[in-house]
């Protein structure tokens, strides 16, 4: 299992595909490219758990996804986040928020 | 919401996989592209960025197959693929597959009756509104410590004193001559309040409820039948309604029709009538205990609260009645109880144990499937080399295994029901509400689940040991597998097959000793070429004492004229039949405070001949004789027991024993104590006995008494030739005269071991199934053996082993295993048996750790054993040494 280095957990990849979708629709090359970036480059997303990340977003309901031209005018599958995904993405930030300022709070005190 | 998405999401792509994997191939392709594009404005070149991309992100193919198994319809195909593999397989090995269901069958056939019989008669709820409100209230005797009947008086004092019941109601038994419309007919019937029924919660098919002013005394004679009585009697006619029918002589004007097939408790009546309308002698004498009370609970009150209540509401009675109610508490119990009885104990050892033929049968085919296995072990070392994981192959073979429990769930479910209509022809008389039980949507349900159930049971095991083949050896040419340790765990199941059958045996063999005692049993009287019946007396000769008492005489001296009768007696109650007239005592003048609290005697009202007829042997004294009459004093003949435990070293013969409300006995006699009960069962109170005369009985109770007193005549002549001629008899003494409940005392005597037969019946067909499933076991294994050791036993023979030497090797073998298999069989016996104890007493004259049984079981399986390891042990001893080392 070591020489796949960055190989992701399943559930750290939603959130940051919900945050990567929130400005506009994007297709997973795309997406992929983006949170690589987010990441500094460290690791390589395998396709895989990308495309399984995006099947299960679009189950539980929080993206739908839709075949639209590129740039470069080639056809491809867009991913839009549904309401429900931007409200989870509200929910999920704001307690993410709460509960690194309380572990500031510790660390301040200590 | 979310969950609904996935499930079509899911369907679509497995209905309509061909798009759904074209748009991932689609967009898959289009991602990796995009990647390499990106690598080529770098100036990779085309190959190398290919190549890089593929090590990066992961090849397409593999991609492809890690989204698509990513979701629940992936699994759905594999099983679908499994389940086509195992149907391949199975027809592949139909004799295997045949087996193996046929074992099944009748493992799962088995429980599904038993379970279709525990469902219907324990747990389908009472067929009334709210079952599980319906309660029935007893008086509770301290000093008896048992709960009994009621008085009439006991019951109004409780619905005065508003209990924690919103509707209560009395019930008692009672009898009826039905003389017009139609032919004579005595039928059963119940006085019941007016509110017996709405209490119950069912509807009449016809008319109405009794008012409350029919239900007192005065009321207008009213009655409720039988929709099978209004059928018969009326053809079914909506003008049946304010008809009268004529019982006992009186004419009653019938209010309401019953719905067809309702009845309360076990036993069917037809007739209903008012019960506030007995006579005032019973209905306020609170000595007479011989009314039943059923209640529904208010809503949110507790069993336990409502017995706190009714009890504080008895103390309060008992303080206002002193002489006659002190010493008497109330118990409440749910009516489920009362109308299931001890059925209950017995049913659920009967599931146990039918569960362990299920377990013996399952055993059967794990063995088979491991010595299966042995020989599949190439194919399973293919698999594992091509890429199937442990899991993949524990899959496949425990679908295999399910697949074979549920075809033979769906054989047994067959054989259940054919197997059910047989016990049902047979036993049902012995069952309360048999006919409740049939194979309905969750006997179903429970044949379905427990088939998945048993197939993970057998399967899980031996896929479990195939899977972990070691790839290396099995795959070479000749390899033969891990046979080994097959061979241990088949030798394990074959001892655990041994040992829960001789724990089947020694149950069913305990139960048989019972029958064996029960039948040879001193019944106290002689039971053999007894007849007994009761009579519906003229309603013109019940009108008084004097009447009632001629008429006996008359029907006696008629029947005792047939040529063929030995002797003829009558009495209130006849042995096994379950009557009681349980009557309070107390010897010289020793009055208790409280009738409540003196002791009790079974009372028989008899004419002076029964006890010779019943050969009830005297002990001291005389008999009651023909000179008892009412003008000359009251005489008593007790028995041994109550001599024995009230007049202890002492003579009682000339002593005095009251009977409160009847009056001053002198004891003339003393006659053997006969078994009134159950053959060998004592009655938790009332094991004494007395008999008096019917000659000296008062005439308030005379007119009533027709209806529980029994006729016994001793004839050696066979019931088919008797009985005519005793009808004949008793119609010549008046023609509107009705013979009913005529039966034989031996009939009787047979019938009161049922709570015995019934259970020994199915443990025993049980035990033989087991034995049967456990001999297939043994040789099974036995024969694997043999086949796996031909080598070894080519070997020894060219060695120089006598034949002899062989065959003793390999039955040595088998034995072995049944030892082992006794050993532990015997242990759990000595612990499980008890349960035989504690359950209902359904054991008699045999310990639950009878020796004798034990012995005997353990013999008989032996014998199996030996018999199981015959024919491959014979196998064995043919084996040539030449051809069996060849092979090598």
């Amino acid at each position: 299992m070591a020489d796949k280095p960055a190989d992701l957990v399943q559930g750290s990849l939603y959130m940051p595909i919900l945050t990567t979708l929130a400005p506009e629709p994007m297709h997973g090359y795309g997406i992929a490219v983006r949170l690589e970036q987010m990441r500094k480059g460290v690791f390589q997303l395998n396709a895989g758990s990308l495309f399984v990340a995006f099947q299960r977003l679009q189950r539980a309901g929080l993206i739908r996804s839709e075949w639209k031209a590129t740039e470069n005018s080639r056809r491809a599958k867009y991913y839009v986040p549904r309401d429900q995904g931007r409200n989870r993405l509200n929910t999920e930030t704001r307690e993410w928020g709460g509960q690194a300022a309380a572990i500031a709070r510790i660390l301040e005190a200590s | 919401m979310s969950l609904l998405r996935s499930m079509a999401d899911g369907l679509r792509s497995l209905f309509r996989k061909e798009q759904v994997g074209q748009e991932l191939d689609e967009e898959l392709n289009d991602f990796l592209e995009m990647a390499v594009e990106e690598k080529m404005k770098r100036g990779i070149r085309r190959k190398d960025a290919l190549r890089a991309v593929r090590l990066e992100r992961g090849s397409l193919e593999v991609t492809k197959e890690v989204v698509r198994s990513a979701n629940w319809e992936s699994q759905v195909e594999a099983c679908w693929q499994d389940l086509r593999f195992a149907v391949r397989v199975l027809r592949k090995n139909s004799g295997f597959a045949a087996v193996a269901i046929l074992t099944l069958a009748l493992g799962i056939g088995a429980n599904t009756a038993i379970f279709s019989v525990v469902q219907g008669v324990l747990l389908a709820p009472l067929p009334y509104r709210e079952p599980d409100r319906l309660v029935t209230v007893w008086l509770n005797n301290f000093r008896l410590k048992s709960p009994t009947d009621l008085s009439y008086r006991d019951f109004i004092d409780w619905e005065h004193d508003a209990p924690p019941f919103e509707k209560m109601s009395a019930y008692a038994w009672r009898s009826f001559d039905l003389s017009s419309p139609g032919n004579p007919e005595h039928l059963e019937g119940r006085e019941i309040s007016a509110t017996f029924l709405s209490t119950l919660g069912v509807e009449l098919a016809l008319g109405r409820e009794f008012s409350a002013e029919e239900d007192r005394n005065g009321g207008a004679p009213v009655s409720i039948i039988s929709n099978g009585l209004w059928r018969d009697r009326f053809g079914g006619s909506t003008t049946a309604l304010g008809k009268s029918i004529v019982l006992d002589g009186v004419e009653t004007t019938v209010v309401g029709v019953l719905q067809p097939g309702f009845r309360f408790g076990t036993d069917y009546a037809d007739i209903y009538i008012p019960i506030g309308q007995r006579k005032l002698v019973d209905a306020n004498d609170r000595t007479v205990h011989d009314v039943a009370c059923i209640a529904r609970l208010k809503r949110g009150v507790s069993l336990s609260q409502a017995d706190a209540q009714m009890n504080a509401i008895q103390e309060n009675i008992d303080r206002l009645n002193p002489d006659t109610e002190q010493g008497l508490g109330a118990k409440i119990l749910p009516a489920k109880e009362l109308l299931v009885g001890d059925a209950r104990s017995t049913l659920l050892l009967l599931l146990g144990a039918v569960g362990v033929v299920l377990l013996i049968a399952c055993a059967n085919v794990a063995s088979l499937l491991l010595a299966r296995s042995a020989g599949r072990a190439r194919e399973f070392s293919i698999r594992a080399a091509l890429g199937a994981g442990r899991g993949r192959i524990v899959r496949q073979l425990v679908t295999e295994s399910v697949l074979l429990s549920v075809l033979g769930g769906v054989l047994g479910l067959a054989a259940a029901k054919w197997g059910l209509n047989a016990v049902l022809a047979t036993l049902a008389a012995d069952l309360p509400r048999s006919d409740n039980i049939h194979v309905n949507a969750s006997v179903l349900f429970f044949a379905l689940g427990v088939s998945i159930a048993v197939g993970f049971l057998f399967g899980l095991a031996p896929a479990h040991r195939s899977s972990r083949v070691d790839l290396q050896p099995s795959l070479q040419e000749g390899g033969r597998g891990s046979t080994g340790g097959h061979h241990r765990m088949q030798s394990g199941l074959v001892i655990v097959q041994i040992a829960l059958t001789l724990v089947l045996l020694a149950g069913a063999g305990l139960l048989f000793r019972t029958i064996q005692h029960m039948w040879k049993a001193d019944l106290g009287f002689e039971s053999r070429h007894v007849l007994t019946f009761q009579v519906g007396l003229s309603p013109s000769a019940t009108k008084t004492g004097a009447g009632v008492r001629a008429a006996y005489q008359q029907l006696l001296d008629r029947i005792r004229q047939i040529p063929g009768v030995q002797g003829a007696g009558i009495a209130t109650e006849v042995p096994m039949t379950h009557q009681i007239n349980s009557i309070p005592f107390w010897v010289d003048s020793h009055r208790p405070a409280s009738v409540a609290e003196a002791p009790r005697t079974l009372g028989f009202i008899t004419d002076p001949e029964f006890l010779q007829t019943m050969r009830i042997p005297l002990i001291r004294g005389r008999f009651i004789s023909q000179q008892d009459t009412i003008n000359s004093s009251l005489v008593a003949v007790i028995d041994s027991e109550l001599a024995r435990t009230y007049f202890p070293g002492k003579d009682p013969i000339g002593r005095t024993i009251t009977f409160p409300q009847v009056g001053d006995y002198r004891i003339v006699g003393v006659v053997g104590h006969v078994q009134h009960w159950q053959v060998g069962f004592s009655s938790p109170f009332m094991q004494n006995q007395s008999y008096v005369s019917i000659y000296q009985v008062q005439d308030r109770w005379m007119t009533t008494i027709d209806t529980w007193t029994w006729v016994v005549v001793r004839t050696p002549l066979d019931v088919s030739i008797m009985l005519p001629e005793i009808r004949e008899a008793v119609y010549r003494a008046a023609s509107d005269q009705t013979v009913y409940h005529a039966q034989t005392m031996a009939e009787i005597v047979s019938e009161s071991m049922s709570p015995q037969r019934f259970p020994l019946i199915l443990l025993g067909s049980f035990a033989s199934l087991a034995l049967l499933l456990a001999s297939i076991g043994i040789y099974g294994v036995i024969s694997y053996s043999v086949t796996q050791r031909a080598h070894e036993i080519g070997i020894r023979m060219a060695l120089g082993a006598e034949k002899r030497d062989v065959f003793r090797m390999v039955v040595v073998q088998g034995l072995s295993l049944a030892f082992a298999g006794l050993v532990i069989g015997v242990t759990a016996a000595l612990v499980l048996t008890r349960l035989l104890l504690s359950f209902s007493h359904l054991l008699y004259g045999v310990g639950a750790s009878d020796p004798a049984t034990l012995a005997s079981v353990s013999a008989v399986l032996i014998g199996v054993a030996i018999l199981a390891c015959y024919l491959p042990a014979r196998r064995a001893m043919r084996v040539d040494p030449m051809v069996a080392l060849r092979y090598e």
